[in-house]
């Protein structure tokens, strides 16, 4: 049992890093219709902004059970870096989608000298962070309290972001937006502005995303890479641009990864990729993508 | 009046002389400057790594100026870096065809090795490896070059923490798991650990084992499926910073309680190994440079003062890899000077630079004939106990790589099997 939830956990603790991620990129792409590479680079700017942020804030002497609070903060703050960045990508909206990949792709490269200049070759990491809060025991398993912290905040912004889209105006002229862009400028909405709200949320998703990982791992060159992969891969399996795919995606990945690594570890990423051409043979538009007309 | 048909015999006139007969023979001037090529990584997994070696070159390189450089030339470093093996091989033709740098130093990755060995066979270039081999996993794929310098095999720090295992905590295990990188180094460290522990009839279970690839940030679902797995011991080559996240997670997860722990390559690492997460009592891998030993030499005290003065983190292996590189060339170029009674040409400078016993960081270190180096390897159980915010050695075991190595020619899975090695 103990071990079955450590298995569970250690997956769902994964999946809620990726979605949050993914769910970056699937906003994007559902209203702007922009796939963004770039949002592994963003992630990877939560993690190091992260640090730094902490790094400071301890200066100032904070407590250490604030690092959590201190780390969204440090997410959200320096995922306004979206601002500005939207203002490039507005030269490509109307453009082929080759522009726009390439675009992207150029930022992720370019973020990674970025990430040199500030912070140097060699990863960092937050020492004390991860260990601040303790370690549960929940039926028996020792886990490490701010994965589930982690697990929850993700929750927590996973319906925050649902609310706000279902339930609020912005959301509504949102999801009007992704529907149809023309018309909701014929009716007086500022596509622009829209546009930049979105990419900013979006680009704060994987922000945060970063800067709540990095207590249990570390900020690398490498790592917008390594993550754009895994969320392309949720994208692929819940839908592109689909919210609720990303959730779902997420989990699928990370469960998966999870098990396989019990059972037979040199599978981790066939796993993965195995259930990715699965869905794009029998489901091409994914779990809960619109299949194209 | 120039034509095009003098012109051509004109351009061959001043190739041919330029070259001397060699097109891309290295410009070994006997004033100026002796130029050193050095490529290390300064960025991605290894760039820790390479920016180690690179400050102990550099403090090399100065410190041999002080007192005349290299057979009274002084060493200007030429760096650029390492990184894919296509773009670094381009990198090197680039110093030693442009910059005509006489030697060429560096390397880590054994990947990139491989491609740059044959090359500076083929261009007739000097080229002394900090770190890299030029092993196909552990099959020796250059056994006699003449141009190439290589670094002591990549398994001797697993043989030596398996020797130190099977020492310290002969008894204290059955059960046994490992993680190591998804390539041939964790997998090969992996199987050197079993077979060392099968030749000292040491009884084991393997219960786990978990390959995560090089970089993976997240790895509680590695830690969970180690502690599902219940083992006595885990032996773990991760390396970069996929170690102190492994020892992070791990140490969060309550997987060390009770569980010995043998981490070949933790030296690597030392500074982001923070004692929060280490368990104490770990055998701890430090290679060829233990950075506090007490009964180092004054070099070795002067350099580790300097370097942790200057850049506020401990050395570890790479600084004295970089180190020993210019300073068997050093040794090598001062020997044929002096028995030539001038200045050396290259050949000269490769002939006398196998079995000439140089002091490095470490301790004392040599090629061999076959052009692979051997060092001494410090490894021993670690401590907290100490005032750094990493682990120490609470004692130390120092160990030559002539007995950690397999000689000239063998295959390592025959000579394990029979090699005198030390308990």
């Amino acid at each position: 049992m103990a071990s079955l939830i450590d298995i569970g956990l250690g997956g769902v603790f994964h999946a809620a890093i990726i979605f949050l991620v993914a769910a970056g990129l699937q906003l994007v792409f559902g209203v702007q219709k922009i796939i963004n590479l770039a949002c592994g680079s963003f992630y990877a700017l939560g993690a190091y902004f992260g640090i730094t942020a902490i790094a400071f804030a301890n200066s100032m002497g904070m407590s250490p059970l604030l690092v959590l609070p201190a780390l969204v903060l440090a997410g959200f703050i320096i995922g306004l870096v979206g601002i500005p960045i939207e203002r490039v990508l507005r030269t490509v909206y109307r453009r082929d989608e080759s522009f726009q990949l390439l675009l992207t792709f150029g930022l992720l490269l370019m973020f990674q000298d970025v990430f040199r200049f500030f912070w140097g070759p060699t990863p960092q990491t937050l020492n004390n962070a991860y260990l601040a809060y303790g370690t549960a025991n929940i039926f028996g398993a020792q886990v490490p309290t701010y994965n589930l912290l982690v697990i929850l905040a993700s929750i927590l912004i996973a319906l925050g972001l649902g609310a706000i889209l279902q339930r609020t105006r912005i959301g509504r002229i949102v999801r009007a937006t992704a529907e149809n862009r023309d018309m909701t400028e014929a009716l007086g909405v500022d596509s622009k502005k829209v546009f930049a709200v979105v990419f900013t949320v979006g680009c704060m998703l994987g922000t945060i995303g970063g800067a709540l990982v990095v207590p249990a791992g570390a900020a690398s060159l490498e790592m917008a890479v390594e993550l754009v992969v895994e969320a392309f891969a949720v994208v692929v399996i819940g839908g592109l641009g689909s919210m609720r795919g990303a959730v779902v995606g997420a989990l699928i990945v990370g469960l998966i990864r999870a098990v396989a690594i019990i059972v037979f570890p040199e599978a981790e990423i066939l796993s993965i990729y195995l259930v990715v051409i699965a869905v794009l043979i029998l489901r091409p538009a994914g779990l809960f993508g619109k299949a194209a007309a | 009046m120039i034509n095009r048909r003098n012109l051509l015999a004109g351009s061959a006139a001043v190739m041919a002389a330029a070259t001397g007969g060699r097109l891309f023979s290295p410009a070994i001037a006997q004033a100026g400057p002796l130029r050193v090529g050095v490529l290390a990584p300064r960025s991605g997994v290894a760039g820790t790594a390479g920016e180690c070696g690179l400050r102990a070159v550099q403090w090399a390189a100065e410190r041999f100026n002080k007192d005349g450089g290299i057979a009274g030339r002084k060493v200007e470093l030429v760096i650029e870096e390492e990184t894919s093996p296509k773009d670094t091989i381009e990198r090197y033709r680039r110093l030693i065809l442009q910059e005509k740098v006489d030697c060429v130093q560096g390397l880590i990755s054994t990947g990139v090795s491989l491609g740059i060995a044959p090359v500076a066979e083929e261009e007739e270039a000097l080229f002394v490896m900090w770190d890299g081999t030029t092993q196909d996993g552990v099959k020796e794929t250059m056994p006699d070059p003449r141009y190439v310098f290589r670094s002591t095999d990549n398994e001797c720090e697993a043989v030596m923490a398996s020797l130190l295992a099977v020492k310290h905590f002969k008894g204290q295990f059955k059960r046994i798991a490992g993680i190591n990188p998804d390539y041939s180094y964790g997998r090969n460290n992996w199987e050197a650990f079993r077979q060392i522990l099968a030749r000292f009839g040491i009884e084991f279970e393997v219960v786990a084992e978990q390959w995560p690839k090089v970089g993976t940030m997240d790895l509680t679902s590695h830690v969970a499926a180690l502690k599902a797995a219940k083992p006595d011991l885990i032996f773990s080559s991760l390396l970069f910073a996929d170690l102190p996240v492994f020892m992070k997670q791990g140490s969060a997860s309550s997987l060390f309680d009770g569980v010995k722990v043998v981490l070949p390559a933790a030296g690597w690492q030392l500074n982001q190994l923070k004692k929060d997460f280490m368990p104490e009592g770990v055998i701890f891998g430090h290679n060829t440079l233990y950075f506090a030993h007490p009964d180092a030499s004054p070099l070795q005290k002067e350099f580790v003062a300097d370097y942790m003065d200057r850049y506020k983190e401990a050395p570890h292996w790479e600084a004295d890899r970089a180190y020993f590189a210019l300073a068997a060339y050093k040794a090598g170029v001062e020997a044929a000077h002096q028995a030539k009674g001038g200045w050396p040409d290259l050949q000269d400078i490769i002939d006398a630079m196998p079995e000439r016993k140089v002091e490095s960081l470490g301790g004392e270190a040599w090629f061999r004939k076959d052009k692979i180096a051997e060092q001494m390897f410090y490894q021993g159980p670690s401590t907290n106990n100490n005032d750094y915010d990493f682990p120490t050695l609470a004692s130390i075991d120092a160990y030559s790589s002539d007995k950690l190595q397999k000689g000239s020619g063998e295959d390592f899975w025959e000579w394990i099997k029979s090699a005198q090695l030390p308990s």
